[in-house]
Order: C-alpha cells, then sequence, then structure tokens
C-alpha cells in the first residue's frame, strides 16, 4: 500500500515536472519567434544604413539570402519597417516580405508587401483609411501612399492584381488577427495610393 | 490469360503519430530536478512564474477581442484586388462521364459533361477544360432530356454568332471552342432552373507506344497558368487574368479555380481491345476495376467516381513475344484512303554502342505552380538523374521562377565534389514567383557549347505557361545541336508544352506524377539519353499512290520508341504494294516493309491525319508562312473532317425558345479543380502570413497552468494522504 503510493506521488510529480518543461518549452517557442522578428529588425536597420551609404545590395547579416528593399513607416513613425525581398516563410519571420512578381514602391504597378499578423503587421488592424504609409527606398527616393481600401479577402477565390494603372500599394496580412492557427485562407489587404 | 491491375491507393493516410509515455523506473528517482522536492521553495515561485507568463497572453486576447467587434463597419467591398467571385455562390454545377473504347492504335473518346443549374435564376455555364494534346475533336451532342442535338461545324466567328443568337432569342444552344491544343471552352446558354443539360464531345486520340507498353493520359483538371506580358485594355473572357501583349487571349485560358467541391466528379469506363494477349492493364494514379469482355477488357475506376483533380492514365502491356511490331490500319472517307503505320525498329543490343561524352544542363521549374507535391517529385528526380552522371560528363543545373540562376556559371564536370554541391543545391530548391520560362530557355540553349560534348537539356516542369507559342519558336531557333528533353510533373501538366517542346527540341518528352514513379521514369529517360537514336528515317511508299504523309519528316528515335506516320492517298493501294521504312542505326542502315493493300476498314484514321496536317499548318504559320494562307488550309481540313481546331468550332442550337424573354440569363463561369497536390496560395500570390507562435504560446500557457492544477491537487489530496500513511 505504501509502495503504491509512493509510486503514485511520484508519477504525479513527473508529470507535472514534463507538464512545467513542456509548457516553458512551448511558451519559450512562441516567445522566440516575436524576439526573432524584433532582433531581426534592429539589425536590418543597421543593414539599412550601410545602403543608404552606397553599399549595393547590402545583407542584413552574412549569411542572409535575401536584402532590404524599403524602409516603411507608417502611424506618425511609431512603426518603422524594414521590408525584405520575398515572400518565403524565412523572410517573414524577420520583415514583412516585398513579393518579387510585384513592382518596386514607387513603380507603376502594384506593390504587394506582405507581413505576419501576429509580429510586423500587427499594426494593420489599426490602420484606417485615409491614413498615409511613407515608403523610402535604398536609392533614397520617398513616396508617399495613402490608404484607399481595406478588405478581407478569400485566398482560395481571389487573387491580388500586378499590373495597376497607377503606383499602388498593398499591404496583405493573415485574417482573423485573433486566430491562434497558422495556414487560414482569409487575407487582410490595406491598399494605398501613391501621392506623390 | 495473364493479367492484374495494379490497385494503389492516390492519397496513403498517413500513419498516425501516437505518443509512447515511458513508464520511469523506480531509480530514476534522483533525475527529479532538486527543485521540484524542496516544497518550500517550490511553492512561491511556481504560481510567481507563472501568473508572470499568463497575463500578457490573456490581457493581448482580450484586447483583441474588443477590436474584432469593429472590424465588420470598416470592410467593403474589394474592387482592385477582387477580379473573381468573392464569396458569390455559383449555381452551375458540373460532373464528367468518360467513355472510351481503344481499338489498335487509336482511342475514340466521349465526354459527358453534366451541367445543373442549382439556383433560381436561367443561367449561360462556361467550363474551360482540358483535352489530350492531340485530341481530334469531331462531335457535339446536346442532351435535353430525351433528345438530341447533333453539333454542327462552323468557322469559329460564324459559330459564336449563331450561339449567342441563340442566346438572345431563348433557346437552348451549346458551343465548343478550342482555346489551345489541348485547352477548350463549353458554353451553354439558356439552362433553366433546376435543369441539367448533358453535352456530350467526342474525340479520337493516339495512343503512346513505347518500350513495349501502351499508354492513354486524361488529363481532368489544368495547373492556373503563368502569363506574362502588359495588360491590354479589353478583355476577350472572364478569367482570372487580363489580355496581355503576350499572351492576347490570356482571360480566356484562365477559369477561376476551386480548391474542395462535392462536384467536379468523374467516371471513366473505358473497353480496351488491344488484338493481343495482355500481360498488365493499369491504372496509373486511381485505383480500377478491370473486367474481361468478349471483345478485350473492360476498365472502369473502384470508387464509381473521382474528383477532377488529376489525370487519368491507363497503360497496358502485351505479353513480349506478342507486343506488335508492325501495325498498319486503314480507313476509306469520302473515297480517299488514309493509313496509319506503326513500325518498331530492332532493338539494339548493349554492345553496340559507343559512349559519348555528353553535356547534361537540367532546367527545374521552382516557381509558385510546383509548390506542393510537385516540386518534391521534381528535385527527387533530379537528384536520380544526377546520380546517373558518367566521370566524362559535364553538367549544370538551372532553376527558374521569376528569375532564372544556374547552379555553375557554366558546365562543369561532374566529379563528386560538384555532385555533392549540385544535390545540396537541389534539396534545398523552393517554389515561389512566376513561370517566367523564357529566359531560363536561352540559358540553356545559348551557353557556350563544347565542341567535343553532346548537349542534352532535361526540362523538369509543369508547363503552366500562356505562352507556348512564343516559347516554341526559342527552342526551335537556340537549338543548335542541343537536344531538349520534357520532364512533365505534377497531378496536371500541360501535355501540350511537353509533347510540343520537346518535338521543337528533337528530343522526346514523359510524365512524372506520382512520387513512387520517378525510378522508373527516371530510368527509362536515362537509358533515351545514353542510347544512340535513329536517325534519317524514310520512308518510301508505292508508285501511284501521291501520299500527303505527317510527318513530313520522321524525327529522330530513342530507344523503345516506335515509328508512326499517317498518310492520305490519291488512288486506292493496289493489292502488293508496300511502304518500306529505313533509317540509320548503330549498327547501321536498317529497314523493313509493310504491306498496304488488303486492310480491313478501321474508323478515326482520317481524322486523326486531318488532326496531322492541321498541326502541321499551324507550326509552318510559326516558322514564318503567311496567316492568311494558314487559316485557309486550316478550315478547308476541319470543315471537310468536322473536326474544331483554332479557327473551326462545333455549334448546336435548339429550334424552340425555352426562357421567357423578360427573365435574365446570368453568365457563369464554372471553377476548375485546382490539381491534387497544389497550393492555391503559392500561384495566386498569397504568401503566408501568420505564425504559429499565438497558439504555442497557448499550448505553453495550457501545460503551465495543468501543472499548476496538479500541484495543488498533489499538495491538497494525494500527497497530505501519502504522508498521512507513511508517517
Amino acid at each position: 500500500m505504501n509502495t503504491r503510493l509512493a509510486l503514485k506521488a511520484r508519477a504525479s510529480r513527473i508529470v507535472v515536472a514534463c507538464l512545467l518543461c513542456f509548457g516553458f518549452w512551448q511558451f519559450g517557442q512562441g516567445a522566440y519567434i516575436p524576439a526573432k522578428a524584433w532582433v531581426a529588425q534592429e539589425l536590418m536597420q543597421r543593414a539599412w544604413r550601410r545602403s543608404e551609404n552606397g553599399e549595393d545590395r547590402a545583407a542584413p547579416w552574412p549569411w542572409a539570402d535575401t536584402f532590404p528593399v524599403a524602409r516603411m513607416s507608417a502611424k506618425g513613425g511609431d512603426i518603422d519597417l524594414i521590408v525584405l525581398e520575398g515572400g518565403s516563410g524565412r523572410t517573414l519571420a524577420f520583415a514583412p516580405g516585398h513579393l518579387s512578381a510585384s513592382v518596386l514602391p514607387g513603380e507603376t504597378g502594384n506593390t504587394i508587401i506582405a507581413g505576419h499578423r501576429d509580429t510586423h503587421f500587427q499594426f494593420l488592424q489599426y490602420m484606417k483609411k485615409g491614413e498615409s504609409i511613407l515608403i523610402e527606398t535604398p536609392q533614397g527616393r520617398k513616396h508617399l501612399y495613402q490608404v484607399t481600401g481595406i478588405d478581407v479577402v478569400d485566398s482560395r477565390r481571389g487573387s491580388l492584381v500586378l499590373d495597376t494603372e497607377s503606383p499602388m500599394l498593398s499591404l496583405v496580412t493573415c485574417y482573423p488577427f485573433t486566430a491562434s492557427e497558422a495556414g487560414g485562407p482569409m487575407r487582410f489587404v490595406v491598399t494605398a495610393q501613391m501621392l506623390f | 490469360m495473364d493479367y492484374r491491375a495494379i490497385r494503389e491507393k492516390r492519397r496513403p493516410s498517413t500513419p498516425k503519430k501516437c505518443w509512447h509515455p515511458r513508464v520511469p523506473g523506480a531509480n530514476r528517482r534522483s533525475r527529479i530536478p532538486e527543485i521540484l522536492k524542496r516544497r518550500s521553495s517550490w511553492r512561491w515561485l511556481a504560481p510567481g512564474v507563472l501568473l508572470c507568463l499568463v497575463a500578457p497572453g490573456l490581457a493581448s486576447a482580450v484586447l483583441v477581442t474588443q477590436y474584432d467587434d469593429l472590424t465588420p463597419g470598416q470592410m467593403q467591398s474589394g474592387t482592385l484586388l477582387m477580379r473573381m467571385q468573392a464569396g458569390y455562390q455559383i449555381a452551375t454545377r458540373m460532373n464528367t462521364d468518360i467513355d472510351l473504347s481503344v481499338s489498335g492504335l487509336v482511342a475514340r473518346v466521349s465526354v459527358r459533361q453534366r451541367f445543373l443549374n442549382d439556383g433560381p435564376e436561367w443561367v449561360e455555364g462556361i467550363y474551360v477544360f482540358p483535352l489530350p494534346d492531340d485530341a481530334a475533336v469531331d462531335r457535339l451532342r446536346m442532351h435535353i432530356g430525351e433528345r438530341f442535338i447533333e453539333g454542327e461545324i462552323r468557322e469559329k466567328e460564324q459559330a459564336r454568332k449563331e450561339y449567342e443568337q441563340a442566346k438572345t432569342e431563348g433557346k437552348k444552344a451549346s458551343l465548343i471552342e478550342q482555346q489551345r491544343a489541348n485547352l477548350f471552352t463549353t458554353s451553354v446558354a439558356n439552362i433553366g432552373p433546376g435543369e441539367e443539360i448533358t453535352i456530350e464531345i467526342e474525340y479520337l486520340q493516339n495512343l503512346k507506344y513505347d518500350e513495349g507498353t501502351f499508354s492513354l493520359r486524361f488529363p481532368l483538371t489544368m495547373t492556373p497558368r503563368f502569363i506574362p506580358g502588359d495588360p491590354l485594355p479589353s478583355r476577350k473572357g472572364s478569367g482570372w487574368a487580363p489580355d496581355t501583349t503576350r499572351v492576347s487571349d490570356a482571360s480566356l485560358i484562365t477559369p477561376p479555380v476551386v480548391v474542395d467541391s462535392d462536384d467536379h466528379k468523374v467516371t471513366l469506363n473505358a473497353n480496351i481491345n488491344a488484338g493481343v494477349p495482355l500481360e498488365i492493364i493499369a491504372s496509373r494514379y486511381h485505383p480500377i476495376d478491370v473486367q474481361e469482355s468478349t471483345d478485350g477488357y473492360t476498365v472502369s475506376l473502384m470508387n464509381e467516381t473521382a474528383p477532377l483533380d488529376h489525370d487519368i492514365e491507363l497503360i497496358w502491356r502485351p505479353v513480349p513475344n506478342a507486343a506488335p511490331r508492325t501495325m498498319v490500319f486503314s480507313q476509306t472517307h469520302k473515297d480517299t484512303p488514309y493509313v496509319l503505320l506503326m513500325l518498331l525498329p530492332p532493338n539494339e543490343s548493349a554492345s553496340n554502342f559507343v559512349v559519348m561524352p555528353r553535356e547534361l544542363i537540367f532546367v527545374i521549374d521552382t516557381s509558385g505552380s510546383m509548390h506542393g507535391t510537385s516540386i518534391d517529385q521534381a528535385k527527387r528526380a533530379l537528384i536520380m538523374a544526377l546520380d546517373g552522371l558518367r566521370p566524362t560528363d559535364r553538367f549544370n543545373v538551372i532553376q527558374f521562377n521569376s528569375i532564372t540562376h544556374s547552379i555553375f556559371p557554366r558546365s562543369v564536370t561532374a566529379d563528386a565534389g560538384r555532385l555533392r554541391t549540385a544535390r545540396s543545391y537541389v534539396r534545398s530548391l523552393k517554389a515561389n514567383g512566376g513561370t517566367n520560362m523564357r529566359p531560363a530557355l536561352e540559358k540553356a540553349l545559348r551557353a557556350t557549347t563544347f565542341e567535343t560534348h553532346l548537349r542534352q537539356v532535361i526540362f523538369i516542369t509543369d508547363g503552366s505557361v500562356g505562352n507556348e507559342q512564343e516559347l516554341y519558336k526559342v527552342i526551335e531557333q537556340d537549338l543548335g545541336r542541343a537536344r531538349l528533353f520534357t520532364v512533365g510533373i505534377g497531378s496536371a501538366p500541360n501535355g501540350w508544352f511537353m509533347r510540343k517542346a520537346a518535338e521543337a527540341g528533337r528530343g522526346t518528352y514523359s510524365y512524372i506524377s506520382a512520387l513512387h514513379e520517378i525510378d522508373e521514369k527516371m530510368q527509362r529517360l536515362i537509358r533515351k539519353l545514353e542510347r544512340p537514336q535513329i536517325t534519317d528515317i524514310e520512308v518510301q511508299w508505292a508508285d501511284g499512290l501521291d501520299p500527303v504523309v505527317y510527318p513530313d519528316t520522321v524525327p529522330d528515335l530513342y530507344a523503345g520508341e516506335p515509328i508512326i506516320v499517317k498518310a492520305r492517298f490519291e488512288n486506292q493501294p493496289r493489292p502488293g504494294d508496300v511502304a518500306i521504312i529505313s533509317g540509320d542505326s548503330a549498327a547501321g542502315r536498317w529497314g523493313g516493309e509493310i504491306s498496304l493493300a488488303g486492310v480491313g476498314d478501321s474508323a478515326g484514321i482520317a481524322a486523326l491525319w486531318a488532326r496531322a496536317r492541321i498541326e502541321k499548318l499551324l507550326d509552318d504559320q510559326r516558322r514564318g508562312k503567311g496567316p492568311d494562307e494558314t487559316r485557309a488550309a486550316v478550315v478547308a481540313t476541319a470543315l471537310e473532317h468536322h473536326l474544331v481546331s483554332r479557327f473551326t468550332s462545333l455549334v448546336a442550337v435548339d429550334k424552340t425558345p425555352v426562357r421567357p424573354l423578360s427573365t435574365n440569363l446570368d453568365k457563369e463561369q464554372v471553377p476548375n479543380l485546382l490539381p491534387y497536390g497544389q497550393s492555391h496560395q503559392a500561384i495566386f500570390g498569397f504568401p503566408a502570413t501568420a505564425t504559429n507562435a499565438p497558439s504555442l504560446r497557448l499550448t505553453g500557457i495550457a501545460c503551465l497552468l495543468a501543472a499548476l492544477l496538479l500541484m495543488a491537487v498533489m499538495r491538497t489530496g494525494g500527497l497530505t494522504r501519502e504522508y498521512s500513511v507513511s508517517s
């Protein structure tokens, strides 16, 4: 009887230990993702200054397979993000990504930038029509865009338009912002028109 | 008779993941961290830490929930973003039945598309669908209840006019138009609410006969095509892409795509009369039932219906010594004789060939349409091809999507180090971006050549492009001494691109549509690449026949391939008339004789000859022949043989108007099913924009809370009892 109870108590302790370890590990993973997103932005702000100083396609860290294509600020400067080239998961972990198929900021056509809803592009949910977004290119040119539309689209049915008659900007993130599972079909799209 | 059906599951269920808890033994006790045993410190530490962690998570959840209540008012319908039916339910449903009968080297196929209008309005259904790239479509029947209306062949514009007129008059009408050699559109006007209309299309198709195996492939859906070029102001159709400067009919070949559907089912019923005893009948991707019947075998899908998301391929192989080496079929159509000849050259014995040093350029498509199972198939196939290289060979690997990139600036010798580099490069490939094929083709074909080496370009792609003609032209212009081999990848590759690009590149084509067939198909390709070809093939016809032959020059043959020619004669062949076929092989000049007279009549030969002629006329136009001249010749041939072509369509019109003219007619484009294993997001440019951080945090919080709860239970219940008993 004694041994059975002692065993039971020991088993409970082990379960508690396992739950704690697993819990901390999962939570740590969950915290690591935004931490990585934040640290990468810091590194990239430096790379940006390097490319401002004339270095062509300065990679933010030596082994990076992408390079900054724009710097984006919104919400009166509270949001200041470096945008990397490409929309792969690897890129989006560090920064919003400019989809290679779309035009570069300032050019005629639709510039599409995608970001994670739970890190860099969390702020998109607070954007309103009429707000402005400033995009700076590595060449130092500045373009001001004004938000003209906010849509929720089903990515299984729709397609982003690449060719437009005037320079446009589409910021894309996942929707809803509260969903805990990744991989849903809905997208939140902020569309902006270039003013200059 | 010895036959068996290979039954394989297309979607093997993934083994269920199970977690085997390990029961810790008593002697493991010392491994429990010291902190867990010291209850005094633990009591304060744990809840504190947990609270710190949990609080922000809960707070942010509350915050965002509040925001969610605000969102709907902010939304508006997107006009710039959505060019497709956003949240709009399509009333027209569609299912397909395929009936086919095979005799000799020809298959006659009947495709019945059942359009059902589920909505309360009258609709016009439009459906863009693929057919085999050499299909000769010669019949349209519109079934309305018990009766049917036979379609007539007309020039394309005339057919469209008759159809539009019937549509506005409220009559039932249907129209079959060709958009590409392997892409057709069915339009059905005035389908009443709750009504079903069946459109029956019939076509003839050549069988493929390679290395002793016959095969027949039906495309059931299409991979969305990449459309290059600048958009034009007007559009011809209602597809998701605008017409562009480089693909002027893009809106006609880009039907909407759905991921899941309760409709879009296919049934198959095949009657195979091979004329020889068979060793095997099988389906590569769908499980089938095979029954022996009086005149051959009857094949049907085991699941009765299958989703329209994967090509069907049937294969059958005669018992080895019964495999036909020559075949001849003839038909007299409108008093003119037509023949189809097949001759299999003798097998090369292995000692005959001289090993020539080669330069192999592997080009792999890493565009968004390859995302999912396709890129895995492509990578595995490429690695297998790399394993097949000899040390004397040179090689290079080029990948392309929106941009083109090669691993080495120019091809290098296949030594162990370089192969290792190439393998890890291939393994790291990811699929996204557009299918910008032209620069990759040019890079592969134009690179500086090594005089001593034979350049072979192996092009691995799903061919999801809309500018096929432009690419064929590039291949023909830049080919030089090189040879191009296409490998079609995925559930629904563009078969027309595979065959014509290989033809223009004087190579051969193959398909890989499932992981399990990579081995077999790549080995076969490697054999074809290694063995010498049969070149300078000539066909000599008996005097007085005045034949018009397609292909007019027989292309070089690779190991295991037969010579197949179709001819039209001015006069009936007399007894004793023969065709003599000869060619150069590694063993020297070789030849064979086929008797032309006294062959029974078999249907379909004339239509297939006409189909080959139309293809040849259009090829000539690409090579610079005048468009008016081409059009006139194509129209004449197509009208004579009742064939749908680029310039002719089949139209069927009912006589009595049925729709009250006061009611409207909705136009609905029936979507295609996304090919099995593909990702809509990867193709249509929506990247995955969420991380699993929130769910990780939730799991973490849940585990920590559970631990807290368990500790509380231990302290109040289980543990106290333990202490009281033991003390």
